[in-house]
């Protein structure tokens, strides 16, 4: 008995729900089903006659012996755990692969043991103040290094104060003024601007003039330019620039006037987070420099102590420069928004037969033609030379036996 | 005799006694309530399971003595593992997964493939004239002509009364094949037993 659109429940689901396996609410469906289907009643008596059937393969029932192993087993139990040495007690403790075979007790100990080693590593690894044991041994070396320190460390306050000032630059775009990379002096949101804008030109030529004097006009300059004119196509511009994010609104304003705007998109990145992040970070370097720097100036210790805070103090230094050219970027971004102007000249097409002319085009026809040919020519060269003499090789020793055994099969023949 | 009389008499009181307190507890309340240490859940649970499971084996194997040593060592593996029980399926699951299991290794000892036809009718041959004559004889040679997972899941469905579930975790199977093998098993075995209308 099959599912079908008059019949709505198969043999098997009869069987299930014979066996009290069918979901409920189906279930009960089925049941309803069953009143007025003689089919489906059809195959429900036979899955109770057949399990009517099944019953008569009867056991006899077990002896009284059966249960005597089972409780003496159950009073020696009994006895050993009053006893306090119950053998299931035992079997549990020494039965390590139980212990083992279980995921969670595999998680546990794999969490203990990354705990153990987080500590085993982090507590020793710890530095405190003053730990390092500076006692030197040549002290002329210890002064020469000292000195080496004080003169490097000046020059990188001087530069430090520099920077602090916003002179240094990591950008090779043309730098703007000192006073645009000054950090916020409140820390409000920090937002990154970006605008793209895609323009067809209403007058291509003075539109991509004009773009230039207008980032000029307002403060900002041409990060990128990229312009396209390819034959039989219509020209197209395509300019990255950044704009002081004051004058966005003004020079946006100003550039949907180069023609009919297509598209405009605009969008802003909050980055306070990151440049508070940086700041902390940055704050925690220059005082652990400071900390290295006065170590250092205590001229006790081995050397190899002392050369191995100048190596740190380096990397901390490093450090220190990194993050303020992330810092200094970060900046610059939300003072300097990024708007991106795609110009695209109104398409026209030209009557005409093209750059190429008929004859060109022919004789270039011809020149691949005859270039083809002396590329087959040696191709076919080079799998024969590449395969024949294998060919050959096997061909002989395939044919000559051939050979001769057709020459005698002829003669047979003949005779 | 007149211990043994007394003898008998308190078991029947512990017996009364024990039925009392467990007749409410599911075989799963019961299994824990003896790890816990209480031992006559244990016993009521021997008491429940004792006939099916010594059932379960004398329909699969050949001889009846060895039916009840195999019985026996399913229970004597569930005391001696209580500590390690966990209920993740249902007790029943769990004892006749052991079950199963002493069965194959009884078959795998035995040196040769199951071939339950061979001996389901070994035994039919084996039996005496009116065990011969036993309508039970036609169904063990209809199980004998199964495929040994449907014939497996078929006993197990109609002697042992577990549910798909329960087969499904004492076999490692799908519920879905459970119902799938089960169907064809009975459909075969009504084709053999019932006469076609």
């Amino acid at each position: 008995m099959e599912r079908n659109a008059q019949h709505a429940f198969d043999a098997e689901e009869v069987m299930a729900y014979l066996d009290g396996e069918l979901e409920a609410r189906r279930a009960a469906e089925l049941a309803a089903h069953l009143v007025s289907c003689s089919e489906c009643q059809e195959v429900a008596q036979g899955f109770r006659a057949l399990s009517e059937r099944m019953l008569s393969f009867e056991v006899e029932h077990p002896s009284a012996g059966m249960n005597e192993k089972v409780v003496t087993a159950l009073e020696s139990d009994k006895s050993a755990n009053e006893a306090g040495t119950s053998r299931a007690l035992n079997h549990r403790v020494w039965n390590w692969r139980h212990v083992f075979a279980r995921p969670r007790n595999w998680a546990i100990a794999c969490a203990a043991a990354a705990v153990v080693a987080i500590l085993a590593i982090g507590i020793p690894n710890r530095r405190q103040p003053g730990s390092l044991p500076l006692n030197g041994r040549n002290f002329t070396d210890i002064v020469k290094l000292e000195r080496q320190q004080n003169a490097t460390s000046s020059t990188y306050k001087s530069s430090l104060s520099k920077d602090d000032n916003g002179s240094a630059e990591p950008e090779p775009a043309p730098p703007p003024a000192d006073e645009e990379l000054k950090p916020p002096e409140s820390v409000g949101p920090m937002i990154v601007q970006t605008a793209s804008l895609t323009i067809l030109a209403t007058n291509y030529d003075e539109a991509s003039a004009a773009i230039e004097k207008l980032a000029a006009a307002h403060g900002g300059y041409v990060e990128k330019l990229d312009a396209k004119a390819q034959t039989g196509n219509a020209r197209e511009l395509t300019a990255s620039l950044r704009i002081p994010t004051k004058q966005l609104d003004g020079f946006l304003a100003d550039v949907r006037k180069l023609g009919h705007v297509e598209e405009e998109t605009r969008s802003n990145e909050e980055v306070s987070d990151q440049y508070v992040d940086l700041q902390a970070r940055l704050r925690s370097a220059r005082a652990t420099e400071q900390r290295l720097i006065e170590l250092l100036g205590t001229r006790t210790g081995k050397l190899q102590d002392v050369l191995e805070a100048e190596r740190e103090l380096a990397r901390v230094r490093g450090e220190i420069e990194s993050m303020q050219g992330q810092s200094t970027l970060l900046v610059h971004r939300v003072n300097y928004a990024t708007v991106q102007v795609d110009l695209n000249e109104e398409y026209r097409q030209v009557l005409g037969s093209g750059v190429i002319s008929t004859g060109t085009k022919i004789r270039n026809a011809a020149v691949e033609g005859f270039r083809n040919l002396q590329d087959g020519a040696v191709g076919l060269l080079v799998f024969l030379f590449a395969v024949g003499p294998s060919l050959l090789f096997w061909l002989a020793i395939l044919l000559i036996p051939g050979w001769f055994a057709w020459k005698r099969f002829r003669a047979r023949a003949r005779v | 005799m007149r211990d043994e009389g007394i003898s008998e008499i308190r078991r029947q009181d512990m017996a009364a006694d024990r039925k009392r307190r467990f007749f409410m507890n599911s075989d799963d309340q019961l299994i824990l309530e003896f790890q816990r240490g209480e031992r006559e859940a244990f016993v009521e649970l021997f008491e429940r399971y004792r006939e099916p499971i010594y059932g379960f084996f004398r329909r699969r194997l050949e001889h009846p003595a060895r039916a009840e040593e195999l019985a026996q060592e399913c229970f004597l593996a569930v005391l001696q593992n209580v500590q390690r029980y966990e209920p993740r399926a249902s007790f029943r699951s769990y004892l006749y997964g052991i079950a199963i299991h002493l069965v194959a290794a009884e078959r795998r000892k035995a040196g040769r493939e199951v071939a339950e036809n061979e001996k389901l009718d070994g035994r039919a041959a084996q039996g005496n004239a009116a065990e011969n004559r036993d309508a039970g004889i036609w169904v063990r040679k209809a199980l004998g002509h199964l495929e040994e997972s449907e014939r497996e899941i078929l006993m197990l469905r109609e002697y042992e009364q577990l549910s798909y579930g329960e087969i499904a975790a004492v076999l490692r199977m799908p519920v879905n094949t459970v119902r799938s093998r089960l169907f064809r098993a009975r459909a075969a075995l009504k084709n053999q037993l019932l006469p076609v209308k």
